[in-house]
């Protein structure tokens, strides 16, 4: 690819002194930040900053002895995969109908879905905070499961739709003059051929979902339903202010799994975030 | 195609139940698409459109714990009037904006070196990193950093650039800062990730051809490149601007909207007015105007946005 694109009459020097140091501004931080997590409490918060502290493993102890973590870990990942059957269920039909038929009203349907995404989390938090109460599914991950399906269903299904965009449609002309039927041919041609696209859109789907916090925080006012999201939120123990060490092992602890899926799908990264219109 | 099935009255039974059926089967077929694409537009509908409605209904009235008590249009003409709804507007404006500008120029400027670079891979998987970070994680990683462990004072009063702690909490303008400078660090990388795959996409021909002409890369990036991923770089940057107008989570974990409402953003104002102060009504009516615009942005720039690059 890169071959073409040779380094000459550009100063490499500067090339990597810029690449270099957004490397250090971005990986500072986290580093930093895993040092927090595994050091003692009593050298977080101090008159001078400690830069060298003693190794600890208490916050590591604490966040599953003291808080239900397991319980949180539990909630965030029923919500997360239940959110995301329900955006592959209603986004692949609607995926298909999007790229496959014209009709009359298509685009603007197509725009309405997308235009959902624009829509603040602010604006639809009090009626849904009502909603939910009315229903009595506060507090409960099924609720969480049903916000976030909403939240992510637009990109699931702009992204599925980008996809089957790419597949010929000889393919399935070919399986129609064999007579078979559109549900068939979407279940046995299209959906294997576009699997890459659904797990990008998944992935991506999956990442917006453990960072939601707005709603969570709002559906779920107590540690029956928090995700790991919202739990860092509530890791203050009172009088003792906010429990540092805690929150930055529970940080990685959700960072790892994230990062792990997303090298996975790194080269359908650019496509998914831009729902499909990059196709890096 | 009412008429033929007139005439086809007196035609044999299986001709007529096998027609009956092919018609059906074709008005089957006609309305098949939009059985389809169905159960994702009532979803979005009940989860949009029954909490617009809900959201307009309620700004009439006043809501507290208990009943509903109408009120006219009295919660709008507060609104008008309220410095700190116009205020949360103008903050989520400033600090969009100035986030949003320095993150497309650190974006451009990142995407440009790397791309032709032979780890440019290695580069993004760095890049990334902070993107993958729980929000309300990152809100903290910069909360401890710059108030609460000071950090930040530290290394400026080592390196000899100031004496004292700087008192970010006491000042609006640091307080800003710190929430666009939390944004940068999480989410430059979305946009670079989308800008280096736009650079890599194009032809590199071209590009080796203005070489040939003697153009510098800067030259081939200024007037060939830019222009070529102009439409990408358009919807990214729509797609950041929604995401940072609707900035949340680090306002309520870093600055809760002070000092003095100075970094108090939209969502904040709603989500302080509702659930803080339980004034749901005038919630709502604030829900309502945003609504309102927002439905104005997505049917002018944000649609034009993104049909443009797709056609």
């Amino acid at each position: 690819m890169a071959s073409l694109r040779r380094s000459r009459g550009e100063n490499l020097f500067i090339r990597y002194l810029i690449l270099g140091a957004w490397a250090s501004f971005c990986l500072a931080p986290v580093l930093w930040f895993l040092s927090i997590g595994l050091r003692p409490r009593t050298e977080i918060i101090t008159p001078q900053p400690i830069y060298w502290p003693t190794f600890s493993l208490d916050a590591w102890h604490m966040i599953w002895e003291d808080w239900p973590m397991a319980k949180y870990l539990r909630n965030s990942v029923a919500a997360i995969i239940g959110s995301v059957v329900i955006d592959l269920a209603l986004a692949i039909p609607a995926a298909y109908s999007l790229s496959r038929y014209t009709y009359r009203g298509r685009d603007d349907i197509g725009f309405y879905i997308l235009s959902t995404r624009m829509m603040a989390p602010a604006i639809v938090a009090v009626p849904i905070f009502f909603l939910f109460r009315n229903v009595g599914l506060l507090d409960s991950i099924w609720a969480l499961m049903i916000v976030y399906a909403a939240i992510n269903l637009s990109l699931v299904t702009w992204i599925i739709r980008s996809y089957m965009l790419d597949i010929p449609k000889e393919l399935e002309d070919a399986a129609r003059t064999d007579g078979a039927s559109d549900l068939r041919i979407l279940w046995e041609i299209i959906i294997p051929a576009i699997l890459p696209g659904i797990i990008t859109a998944s992935v991506i789907a999956m990442i917006f979902a453990i960072n939601e916090f707005l709603f969570t925080l709002l559906i779920a006012s107590t540690p029956d339903a928090y995700t790991m999201s919202v739990a860092l939120a509530n890791f203050t123990g009172g009088s003792d202010g906010v429990i540092y060490n805690a929150i930055a092992l529970v940080a990685f602890l959700a960072f790892l799994p994230v990062f792990l899926v997303v090298l996975l799908i790194q080269k359908h990264l650019s496509r998914g975030l831009t729902m499909g219109a990059v196709k890096g | 195609m009412p008429n033929s099935s007139l005439s086809d009255a007196d035609a044999g039974t299986v001709a007529l139940a096998s027609r009956k059926f092919k018609r059906r089967s074709r008005r089957l077929k006609a309305w098949f698409p939009y059985l389809l694409v169905a159960p994702a537009v009532i979803y979005l509908l009940l989860i949009t459109l029954y909490p617009g409605i809900f959201a307009i209904v309620q700004s009439f009235y006043a809501v507290k714990f208990g009943p509903w008590n109408p009120v006219g249009f009295a919660n709008y003409e507060r609104l008008l009037v309220d410095t700190q709804f116009w205020g949360a507007l103008l903050n989520t404006f400033i600090i969009g904006s100035i986030s949003l500008a320095l993150q497309c120029v650190i974006a451009l400027t990142l995407a440009f070196y790397a791309y032709r670079d032979p780890w440019v891979q290695g580069w993004r998987i760095l890049f990334l990193i902070p993107m993958l970070f729980m929000p309300s994680a990152v809100a903290f990683i910069y909360k401890l950093a710059f108030l609460d462990g000071r950090v930040f004072s530290d290394i400026l009063i080592r390196v000899g650039l100031i004496e004292q702690n700087l008192a970010i909490q006491s000042s609006i303008w640091m307080s800003r800062g710190l929430l666009i400078l939390a944004d940068i660090w999480q989410w430059t990388p979305f946009l670079f990730i989308i800008f280096v795959a736009a650079l890599q996409g194009q032809d590199e021909e071209v590009e080796e051809a203005a070489r040939l002409d003697g153009a510098s890369w800067f030259k081939i990036f200024w007037h060939i490149s830019l222009p070529l991923m102009r439409p990408v770089v358009i919807e990214a940057l729509t797609l950041r601007a929604i995401d940072i107008t609707t900035m949340f989570a680090n306002v309520f974990i870093i600055t809760k909207g002070g000092p003095a409402f100075g970094t108090e953003t939209i969502s904040y104002f709603i989500y302080r007015t509702g659930f803080k102060f339980f004034n749901f009504g005038y919630a709502s009516a604030a829900s309502v105007i945003m609504l309102i615009l927002t439905i104005i942005i997505a049917q002018t720039v944000v649609k034009r946005a993104f049909v443009s690059v797709r056609d």
